[in-house]
């Protein structure tokens, strides 16, 4: 059996860890030309030369090993901690060939570590568009390590890495920086009472509050008396101790690198300029929302159209080719349609994971960051709450979990609180098909139309709504905290077309495939019991119906029809759906809209499939979802059921309620507790309720 | 004889769905899922 080591991927965040970490496992993770994409720790094997296995952890971005997030957390902890079954037999420092001083600080640290480590030095490709030239003999001497200059853009030095990783055991493991540097007297008394152990090591047990493992508590319980110099004596130290690395780092790279600035060919000032101006920058970043939404609504509609018949006539085609009977109707009224409902949604899905794809890659989306953070201030947010916000747009569940790296909990809570209202994938579906049915085709000014115009607005609610309720809990949360905001701003970058595609096929396929499999099971229960139902009413349906219509002479279709919607209002789901109607009537909702709302609790995309199965349900006819449910008449008012105003009140209702089971035991987990969530659902889907109860009474 | 294999099925297909949905989200995993909310790991929110 091939050996197998354990190999740590650390850096600071956006230098490329992992694209490196998707260089050497095959994997695709998700990568992004903006920090905290990496959270927690992802792993991965990397076959090496010589028939040895590498089991490749990707750790979260850290400045250094003062750790003040729980993203930093994890690095620290695993560093610390031998007995820990990923403990690092290599470690990699993967730093930016453009931060090489900063990146330097965190790679220092962990040589004082005493852990074999090897430099990766990233985006080797901007040396020469840089001006920038690097010593690596030199630099190699100098850090006592060995130096792998590569480039995950171009896929150079990658093999160069995996043969250092191999050689791991001839990498030398001495320090940098004699850690008593930092106060002799202090860590020779160290020293004596801890003889064998290593002194940086103390030193971060000392200064770090991590969890540092049952097996070592005994030997580090003792370190306790060396805390007793006060904390502000600590942050001393620990100030010391930078500087004097960062001597050492100036000193190494004096000679080890050199910058030639008049060869270096900038273009990002003149952009940043522009593009984080505090006027321009908010019109360009909304002129850039609008391109994008008027893209996915002008590229998406001829796909969609093709999908929606599709299915209509795969349905059609099942029920007229099988064997008639119940299975043959589960697929072609259960089944079918409800996946229909999903599929179609591809086409804007993956447009609108085209565009952000696009802006993270090239850059851009650390510039929003920016400029939002003047914004988010203002509300009790921090600019680190950006992009749990618009990593939002994509799931909540991810979003939440990126809140990681923000310092102060009261703004990480207020963040994991609001970030639902940001419009999710989920969303999208119930938004485009309740716009395609109130809004009409038309342009405004000629140009935008007016539906995309809707879309985008709805984008903006949600936003609007987190922000305003983050300054609500900011004054309502008694909680004292102090934070601060640094954000890398990479450089501008041409987006590689791999990562991007990647990225969309990515979030397609886990619509598609996370969605859809809640979609196709509820699919399933919502045809039986719209299909089946207790008692007479249902059992005798045809005679009821033959009976009360005798004497109007109905055609043989419009019979059929009317035993059809007489079984429905009496199925199971009829007469739970009943039941649920005084509570939605006075939002402008029937008894079927009611059912799609209870089911889409689960996942906000299953009201459209939900729909579309008990609409189909009875109905001979090829139909696409969208006609379907534009001839849906409502019972009590009349008219047509998706007008103006009960669109509206169902979009409203989708933008505010908490309709998501994975969101909120997510928010449990990252709360430890209960209270929140329970807060989450009772105050969000309340506000949902009135919001859509006062749209539906104003316009109706 | 085709309606009774008819009604097994539909029968067969509900029985597998309510399992998939009462695992799906009444039952509490022991672990922690190591990976976060990505591609492909049912979060069942995407």
């Amino acid at each position: 059996m091939s050996k197998q080591i354990n190999v740590a991927l650390i850096g600071n965040p956006n230098t490329g860890k992992t694209s490196v970490f998707n260089a050497l496992t095959g994997l695709n993770q998700k990568v992004g030309n903006y920090p905290g994409i990496t959270v927690e720790k992802k792993e991965g094997i990397c076959k090496l030369p010589r028939g040895l296995k590498a089991h490749i952890i990707d750790l979260p971005g850290t400045y250094s090993l003062n750790a003040s997030s729980l993203d930093e957390n994890v690095v620290i902890e695993l560093l610390l901690n031998k007995n820990d079954k990923d403990y690092p037999d290599v470690a990699v420092v993967v730093s930016d060939v453009e931060n090489l001083k900063r990146n330097l600080l965190l790679f220092t640290q962990i040589k004082d570590l005493e852990i074999p480590t090897i430099l990766v030095i990233n985006m080797s490709d901007r040396m020469e568009y840089k001006g920038i030239s690097i010593d690596i003999p030199y630099l190699e001497a100098q850090l006592k390590t060995k130096i792998a200059l590569i480039s995950t853009r171009k896929n150079k030095g990658i093999n160069d890495l995996k043969e250092l990783i191999t050689k791991y055991k001839e990498l030398p493991a001495e320090p940098c920086l004699d850690a008593s540097v930092i106060d002799e007297t202090y860590f020779n008394n160290l020293r004596k009472v801890f003889p064998n152990q290593l002194l940086y090591k103390l030193w971060l047990v000392i200064t770090q509050d991590v969890n540092f493992g049952k097996t070592d508590r005994a030997t580090y319980d003792k370190v306790e008396d060396f805390k007793t110099k006060s904390k502000a004596d600590l942050k001393r130290l620990q100030q010391k101790e930078t500087i004097k690395r960062y001597q050492f780092i100036n000193e190494t790279l004096k000679k080890g690198q050199t910058i030639d600035l008049k060869s270096a060919k900038d273009l990002r000032i003149k952009l940043d300029r522009i593009l984080t101006h505090k006027v321009w920058g908010y019109v360009i970043f909304a002129a850039i929302l609008l391109l994008i939404f008027q893209a996915i609504y002008d590229w998406s509609s001829i796909p969609m159209d093709f999908i929606d018949g599709a299915f209509a006539s795969l349905s059609e085609w099942t029920k007229n080719t099988l064997p008639e009977g119940a299975f043959t109707n589960l697929l072609a009224e259960g089944i079918i349609s409800g996946l229909g409902g999903v599929v179609i949604f591809i086409p804007q899905i993956a447009f609108l994971f085209l565009f952000i794809s696009i802006l993270e890659e090239s850059g851009y989306m650390s510039r929003v960051v920016f400029l939002m953070d003047r914004i988010m201030r203002r509300f009790g947010l921090s600019g680190k709450s950006v992009v749990p916000l618009i990593s939002g747009t994509a799931c909540a569940i991810p979003a939440i979990m990126a809140t990681r790296n923000i310092e102060s909990w009261k703004e990480r809570l207020i963040t994991i609180l609001v970030t639902p209202f940001t419009t999710c994938a989920a969303r999208l579906p119930v938004y485009l098909i309740i716009i395609a049915l109130i809004i009409p085709e038309g342009r405004f000014l000629g140009v935008i139309s007016y539906q995309a115009l809707t879309l985008m607005l709805l984008y903006l609610l949600g936003f609007g709504t987190a922000v305003g309720s983050a300054w609500i809990l900011n004054k309502v949360l008694k909680m004292k905290s102090k934070t601060f905001f640094v954000v890398e701003m990479p450089n501008y970058k041409l987006p590689l077309l791999k990562n991007v595609a990647l990225t969309v096929l990515e979030k397609t396929k886990a619509f598609v495939f996370g969605a859809g499999k809640i979609i196709l099971a509820l699919s399933i229960v919502l045809w039986f019991l719209a299909s089946y139902g207790p008692g007479d009413n249902f059992n005798n349906a045809e005679t009821i119906v033959t009976k009360q219509y005798a004497s109007k002479n109905l055609n043989e279709e419009e019979l059929e029809q009317k035993i059809a919607s007489h079984k429905l209002e009496h199925s199971f789901i009829g007469i739970a759906g009943h039941a649920l109607e005084p509570v939605i009537r006075p939002l402008g909702y029937d008894w079927k809209i009611g059912i799609a709302i209870v089911s889409s609790f689960a996942a906000r995309e299953v009201f459209v499939g939900t729909l579309a199965t008990i609409y189909s349900v009875g109905s001979d006819e090829e139909e696409t979802i969208k006609n379907r449910m534009a001839g849906e008449i409502n019972p009590i008012l009349g008219g047509p059921l998706f007008n103006f105003a009960s669109g509206i009140s169902l979009l409203l209702f989708y933008a505010f309620a908490m309709q998501c089971m994975s969101t909120l035991a997510i928010v449990k987990r990252e709360t430890n507790s209960w209270k929140w969530p329970i807060y989450q659902l009772v105050i969000m889907s309340g506000f949902a309720y009135i919001a859509a109860l006062i749209a539906f009474q104003v316009l109706k | 004889m085709n309606t009774i294999i008819q009604n097994i099925l539909v029968f067969t297909a509900l029985a597998m769905a309510l399992f998939f949905l009462i695992r799906k989200f009444f039952w509490t995993p022991k672990a922690k899922p190591s990976k976060s909310c990505g591609g492909e790991d049912g979060c069942g929110c995407h």
